[in-house]
């Protein structure tokens, strides 16, 4: 940090947010009339600078004036002129930027009292946003390489993996084997040739922790992945990103350029002896490549498929050489563990699993975007607190944790600890930290047909359990949603979910049936209703689902009528407007348009409102009607 | 190695680190269903019908893809395994059609078999239809993937077993299907029609195409191809007296489930129209129907009438590599003891004459000097003058099995690509007929750099100093300058293939039909000698055209050879057989067969079988000249060949599948066929028309049965005395029987060669007199193609290898085509010294500056017409792989 010196009046420092999100909102083009704005006002002493994620990317693009510590949300590039004049030249912040609580509605000027990050413990993301990910000064200004440096000098391998073992660090991939004894196999495994594979191949519906991380701060994976490499015996290494990051692909194939020129990779690093070289390899937009097995056919240039284990990649993997594949996440970690030590992180978490772990926030929330809390934390802190809560005052239903496989869990697990073991025993799981919430007009068995919608495209289809079975699952969960069910498909959906997932070959089919069998548990009453009622509790499932323009609220004034798409509303000036049920395609735009003070049109599922068979005059003498006319 | 002990079922059994469990089930006699699996694939554990389950951890594994552990308390059909292993089975039928009614796989269906067996029946799933029948022209395969259950054995067949790669997985969730790059038609994409996929396919997804016959069959014999020289095992499908399907014989470990496009679908010749069903005889210049008795007293007056007229030294008979050993036997037999001549010789005089004596002068053994499984587990493998892809199907999936799967390394000598070249690490382009300079050079540079293998050299081999004194003159630069290959180039496959632990050649009719083929041959040998690439490691892969073409000169189808390649000249060999079979027979070598029809020659009665001289010899013109000019010409053969039509009698022959005996394979494996159909016809095998001819010529022949001749083959001949045969009774050949018929490896690998000492011998570069010369400027190649065989006798009467891709054509590279303005498809002519022939030109890029191909295999366009009768000295045999032409477009406007 080169130009930040906290402390300092007469120099501050912007930095805007250059993370993908906020570069969709024209970061860029932000940081450029930034820098021109400043250099035509003269205003030597201020910086213009970037950084990665902030997480909180919903408030995007987003800005950090340091020392200050304001924090602005929402910019546009027509806010930069204020910016510049009010606050980077006069020290006068400009509150209209300012975060406002989404419950309270109050503004926020600081960074550190928004409470999306003052309930957050950052290990794995504590340089993002605090760094510009493209100067390795930056990093090495942070104390990165440091744990490099200390490993080379003076650790042997078996040391490192005892730290790490020691440390509880379990891989945040998803499944959370320890990566210490991960570690241990490959080392202790015989082979002329091992391999270190980095699994950036991020490929979860919504989750972008790695893709921050590695925008944010490649140093960190670089060093970590360094670490892991001299641990287990490898001197070549290959980062697998996924091709749809070409911002984290640009920036890691920068950092490893800065990494080698610094003396961190290549041969002889930091004249230890030890060499290694690491490969960017883009994957080709499979989901099924986040599998270590297909990721590793995958960079062979085979199709990307699983294949069965053993023999474990620690044993026989890349090339049937030993490998060890870490995810993003973990790799991040290795470097704070080795400064700071295995106790100092295991004292973070539960008994099980130990340290933070990054969630991509969404849904029905009020604050979305990345967070990292540590291990133990309760989901009810995790929605109501960093969160924000539900919006618009709508009631909580359930949280989905573990990207598209994970399971859904009902309120009454709202103070579930937050840990590997207690998400698998609810029937969920960890997975690579997505968390989506909804609410009450949130369909459960929609919510369980879309993710096995995405599961089951993206199977490899080697396997028949994966491929077949879940097609089944899906047409079942599809025909309920349509209000085909039939009470059989509960059981069949139960004991197929079964077999697909003890019968799969790898994780992606192990996993997928999980929003299936979730719902089923704990949220069976909404397929009764959808199958034995042909109603969708949540007035969600379109087929289930009807408009209605109550007679007795209708006053007759046409704009359903000319806004209806499909030209199935019947009325006429002062008559009581009729949908023609046949013909409505439930588009919605009727409810929409309605005027809020009439509220005449109504969506149902599963009963039906008596309406007359053609268009009536509106019923007369109603004071709200009389007032609504005298207006027209 | 350790043992494993798990308890299977309740059993305690054991088995060895690495194997699965369902290797150790099948192994203890435990039942367990599979879809995917298949012994000569790589498991994948797609269709998890072999889940079992793990009573400790209650995990449930695929078995077929889980190496057992100890303390493993495997549970193979425990109730919860059974009901998955139900559910999943039930979800493939819900994703297959319902057509098992018309279906032809019929109760061939593993899944239907599988479904019946575990007691499925009506599915409660709901029915998830698939893509169903691709629409493709090509006449063999049809792709219905509605039945497909991905179990991706095609895959695996057509990538792991004939390495092909042809098609894949293509789509993602359950989309996803097996077909071929940007998911063109078979026909379009690099598919050789090999029908591998077919026969391993386990329900009706893929299926034979374009029957001549249909039907399941109600029997299955195994028996052996009767084209190339692999000898892979047959499974002939029988019904109502036809021959309705083959497939590769399921536990063959000669092809190992492999075959190719001939071996799949270049049977229905068996009933082809065309089939001679009773004799011939020519009545008033005509041929005209007759009984057996009436032709073969015909036959044999004819002859007796020579002998009579000319003397016993004016008759010939010219036999052939389809035959079996046993006709083979017998009709050398017939020639020496019957007829009293020893001008015999069989058809592989053309293009194999040259690896008996090249070999037979280093080695002292005539042939191939070990298994597939020594090239497979070669390190380098050399293949030069060869396109196994094409003349040896089986020895292509070898050597790329060996480079894909095994590391080995491949360095192909050849002017043309072929898609070998694909898979080489080095590709020399050597001009066409200096391979003896090339192989002289790399022999030098290997014993400047020292890389010989200084202890067989010395131990196993003579004559090394005046040899090693003959390379002088062949130094890279000279090499580089005579055959155009660059000199690091040369030095690269130099080291490459002496640095090698085990290495292998492999070569084939480009080097034995050139003009001076035998001194390649001997080349090469020097070269494996050199490097100790022979005996008991490495070894020589001659390729060999025909089925039999090994076993036809092993029993003694030569005008010079006994039995056994005893020599007529020896009196002591010839006693031998002379108490044996109680005659005199006529001292000095016989005729060749070029020359028993070369002008001028003393021969005015000739006995062919299964031959097609009039095609497949240089001057078709004047050969049928000399065959119609005979006295007394008989043949046998399947069919009215262009030979058979200038024959005074003409009696029809049994086809392989119609008959017993023993092939002996380009490996040396003496194989056993069975008889499938009774003969077409009265058609009879040609062991039978030869033996009745014997007796109609009043010298009946001691034999009742095959069993007799055979035991008379092993008695007689050496290498001969442990054939597989005698033992292997009405089953399978077991392999220790068949390794015991390998004649001669033994040999090679203890000790001594068969002759004592391998013998270096010097062989010297001349100018090739088979290329581009003046007036002739291009260099036209002659060879085989994949669809076709030989001259096309049998392979253009199979309905559907006749009707694929079946014009003859003229290949011809661009840079060429440029220069004589010639576009694809133009009629083109083309002319040499001794003939003309018009065509149609089909641009390549395959071909090297100044060169053409054309295939052999068309009787339309009779590319030896082009071809002078140049002998190749030692091996009297004809050089028929290049002759010098010049082209001309004949399409106007071109």
């Amino acid at each position: 940090m080169t130009a930040a010196k906290p402390g300092s009046n007469h120099q501050r420092t912007i930095f805007i947010c250059q993370g993908t999100g906020c570069v969709s909102g024209k970061s860029f083009d932000i940081t450029a009339a930034l820098s021109r704005a400043a250099k035509e006002q003269g205003l030597a002493g201020v910086n213009v600078d970037f950084t990665g994620c902030h997480g909180f990317c919903e408030q995007g693009p987003v800005a950090i004036v340091e020392p200050d510590g304001i924090f602005y949300s929402q910019v546009t590039v027509a806010d930069v002129p204020e910016i510049v004049q009010s606050h980077l030249r006069d020290g006068k912040p400009v509150e209209r930027l300012f975060y406002k609580d989404p419950v309270t509605g109050e503004a926020i000027p600081h960074h550190r009292d928004i409470k999306f990050y003052s309930k957050q413990q950052r290990i794995i993301l504590r340089n993002i946003g605090r760094i510009n990910p493209e100067r390795v000064d930056d990093y090495i200004a942070m104390g990165g390489y440091e744990s490099l440096k200390k490993v080379l000098k003076e650790m042997t391998p078996g040391q490192v993996i005892a730290e790490i073992k020691r440390s509880g660090l379990r891989g945040r991939g998803g499944a959370g084997f320890p990566t210490g004894t991960k570690w241990e196999f490959c080392h202790n495994a015989a082979g002329d040739q091992k391999y270190m594979v980095c699994n950036a191949d991020e490929g979860d519906p919504g989750a972008f922790m790695d893709r921050s991380t590695m925008e944010g701060d490649p140093h960190t994976v670089l060093e970590g992945m360094t670490i892991a490499a001299y641990a287990i015996g490898a001197t070549e290494g290959y980062i697998y990103i996924r091709a749809e990051y070409p911002l984290a692909v640009k920036r890691v194939r920068l950092a490893l350029q800065q990494s080698e020129e610094k003396g961190f990779l290549g041969d002889n690093i930091l004249g230890s002896g030890f060499s290694l070289r690491i490969h960017v390899k883009e994957g080709a937009g499979a989901f099924v490549c986040g599998e270590e097995t297909a990721l590793l056919a995958s960079i062979e240039g085979k199709r990307g498929m699983p294949r069965s284990r053993p023999p474990f990649p620690a044993n026989s993997g890349l090339w049937g050489k030993p490998t060890t594949i870490n995810n993003v996440k973990s790799l991040a970690t290795v470097p704070v563990i080795i400064a700071r030590g295995a106790d100092w992180y295991a004292a973070t978490g539960t008994e099980k699993s130990k340290g933070t772990c990054v969630f991509a926030l969404t849904g029905k929330i009020a604050n979305s975007g990345l967070i990292e809390v540590p291990m133990g934390i309760k989901l009810r802190e995790i929605i109501y607190e960093i969160g924000g809560g539900i919006p618009g005052n709508k009631k909580f239903k359930a949280v989905q944790t573990g990207g598209p496989s994970g399971g859904c869990l009902p309120e009454s697990y709202l103070d579930q600890s937050v840990d590997y073991e207690s998400l698998a025993a609810a029937g969920s799981m960890m997975g690579s930290g997505g968390m989506v919430v909804m609410d009450e007009e949130t369909c459960m068995v929609d919510v369980a047909r879309f993710f096995l919608s995405f599961t089951q495209a993206e199977s490899c289809g080697k396997c028949v359990p994966c491929r077949v079975g879940t097609k089944q699952m899906l047409d079942i969960l599809e025909r309920i949603c349509r209000g085909e069910g039939k009470p059989e498909d509960m059981d069949i959906l139960q004991e197929l979910g079964q077999n697909v997932k003890v019968g799969s070959l790898c994780g992606l089919g192990q996993t997928a049936p999980n929003p299936v069998l979730t719902t089923l548990r704990y949220f069976r009453h909404e397929y009764e209703a959808h199958i034995n009622e042909k109603r969708c509790p949540a007035l969600s499932c379109t087929s289930l689902t009807s408009y209605f323009i109550l007679p007795d609220k209708c006053q007759g004034c046409g704009i359903c009528l000319r806004n209806c798409p499909v030209g199935c509303i019947a009325g006429d000036k002062r008559m009581v407007h009729i949908i023609d049920q046949e013909k409505c395609i439930k588009c919605g735009t009727c409810l929409d348009v309605c005027p809020e003070r009439f509220n005449a049109v109504l969506k149902v599922s599963g009963e039906t409102i008596e309406v007359p068979a053609a268009p009536v005059p509106v019923t007369a003498g109603k004071p709200a009607a009389a007032a609504a006319s005298q207006k027209e | 190695m350790e043992a494993i002990t798990i308890t299977l079922n309740g059993v305690e059994v054991s088995g060895y680190a690495g194997m699965t469990i369902l290797d150790l089930a099948r192994e203890s006699g435990v039942y367990i269903p599979t879809l995917c699996h298949d012994p000569n694939l790589a498991s994948t554990g797609a269709c998890r019908l072999c889940l079992v389950e793990d009573e400790p951890s209650g995990a449930l594994h695929a078995s077929c893809v889980a190496p057992i552990a100890p303390g493993m308390v495997i549970n193979t059909h425990s109730p919860r395994v059974v009901a998955h292993r139900k559910a999943i089975l039930k979800l493939m039928l819900a994703s297959h059609p319902d057509s098992c009614l018309v279906c032809d796989k019929g109760n061939r269906c593993q899944l239907r078999q599988l479904a019946s067996d575990m007691g499925i029946g009506l599915v409660e799933f709901q029915r998830i239809p698939q893509p169903g029948v691709i629409e493709e022209v090509n006449p063999f395969i049809q792709r219905d993937l509605s039945k497909c259950i991905m179990c991706g054995k095609c895959i695996r067949a057509d990538q792991e077993m004939v390495v092909v790669g042809a098609i894949d997985y293509i789509h993602r969730g359950s989309a996803v299907r097996p077909t071929t790059l940007n998911d063109v038609p078979l026909e379009k994409s690099e598919c050789t029609f090999c029908g591998t996929c077919v026969a391993i396919c386990p329900t009706g997804a893929i299926m034979e195409k374009e029957k001549a016959y249909t039907g399941t069959a109600t029997s299955t014999v195994d028996t052996v191809c009767p084209y190339c020289g692999c000898g892979c095992n047959l499974n002939l499908g029988v019904r109502d007296g036809l021959v309705v399907r083959v497939r590769p014989s399921a536990p063959s470990p000669v092809n190992r489930g492999t075959l190719c496009v001939r071996g799949s679908y270049g049977y229905d010749f068996i009933h082809s129209p065309e089939r001679l069903r009773r004799p011939l005889v020519r009545v008033d210049g005509e041929l005209q129907e007759t009984t057996w008795e009436d032709a073969l007293q015909q036959a044999a007056a004819g002859l007796q009438k020579v002998v009579e007229k000319s003397g016993p030294e004016s008759l010939a008979v010219f036999g052939s590599p389809r035959c079996t050993n046993e006709e083979n036997y017998l009709l050398q037999r017939l020639a020496r003891c019957v007829l009293g001549t020893n001008s015999v010789d069989n058809g592989s005089r053309l293009y194999s004459a040259a690896s008996r004596i090249g070999l037979g002068a280093t080695i002292g053994y005539a042939g191939t000097t070990g298994f597939l499984e020594v090239l497979e587990r070669s390190r380098v493998i050399m293949v030069i003058g060869a396109n196994p892809e094409v003349s040896a199907p089986l020895v292509d999936y070898t050597v790329k099995q060996a480079v894909r799967f095994k590391g080995a390394r491949l360095c192909v000598i050849d002017p043309c690509r072929t898609r070998l070249t694909g898979f080489a690490s080095l590709w020399l382009r050597p001009r066409i007929g200096t391979d003896i300079a090339l192989l002289n050079g790399l022999a030098r540079i290997i014993i400047d750099e020292k890389k010989l293998d200084v202890e067989f050299v010395t131990r196993r081999t003579d004559n090394y100093a005046p040899w090693a004194r003959s390379l002088q003159k062949y130094t890279p630069d000279y090499v580089e300058k005579v055959t155009g290959v660059p000199g690091q180039d040369i030095r690269a496959a130099a080291r490459l293939f002496a640095d090698a632990e085990e290495a292998s050649i492999v070569y084939g009719n480009g080097i034995t039909l050139h003009a001076d083929g035998t001194s390649a041959v001997i080349a090469l040998a020097n070269l494996a000698m050199l490097t100790g690439n022979i005996g008991r490691n490495g070894g020589i892969f001659a390729l060999q055209r025909e089925c039999n073409a090994h076993g036809a000169c092993d029993m003694g189808t030569l005008p010079n050879f006994l039995p056994g390649y005893q020599l007529v000249d020896d009196a002591r060999a010839r006693q031998k057989f002379e108490e044996k079979w109680g005659c005199r027979m006529p001292e000095g070598a016989g005729l060749n067969a070029l020359e028993m029809l070369a002008p001028g020659s003393r021969v005015r009665g000739m006995f062919i079988t299964g031959e097609n001289p009039a095609v497949s010899f240089p001057q078709p013109a004047r050969v049928k000249e000399a065959l119609a000019s005979l006295d007394c010409l008989v043949v046998a053969d399947m069919f009215l060949t262009e030979t058979a039509r200038l024959a005074a009698v003409v009696l029809p022959s049994a086809s392989f599948a119609e008959k017993e005996g023993t092939f002996t394979s380009f490996e040396g494996r003496v194989q056993r066929l069975r008889r499938a159909i009774p003969p077409v016809g009265e058609s009879l095998p040609d062991g039978g028309i030869i033996q009745r001819l014997a007796e109609a010529l009043g010298v009946p022949m001691p034999y009742t049965s095959y069993q007799q001749i055979t035991d008379e083959i092993e008695e007689i001949v050496p290498f001969y005395q442990h054939t597989a045969f005698k033992n292997a009774g009405d089953g399978e050949l077991e392999l220790t029987d068949i390794e015991k018929g390998l004649f001669g490896t033994r040999r090679l690998h203890k000790g001594l060669f068969p002759s004592g000492f391998g013998r270096f011998t010097p062989v010297e570069q001349l100018t090739p007199t088979d290329v581009a010369k003046d007036g002739y400027p291009l260099t036209l190649l002659a060879g085989t193609v994949l669809f076709q065989f030989g001259t096309g006798s049998r392979s253009r009467r199979t309905s559907r290898l006749g009707r694929f891709r079946s014009e003859a054509f003229l290949e011809i590279g661009g840079a060429d085509a440029k220069s004589y303005r010639i576009k694809d498809g133009d009629a083109v002519v083309i002319t040499s010294e001794k003939g003309r022939l018009d065509t149609t030109a089909r641009i390549s890029d395959a071909l090297p500056p100044g060169v053409l191909f054309m295939p052999i295999s068309f009787p339309e366009s009779p590319v030896y017409e082009l071809f002078a009768t140049s002998l190749n000295h030692q091996a009297r045999a004809p050089a028929l792989k290049s002759c010098a032409v010049k082209l001309e477009r004949t399409t106007a406007n071109g």
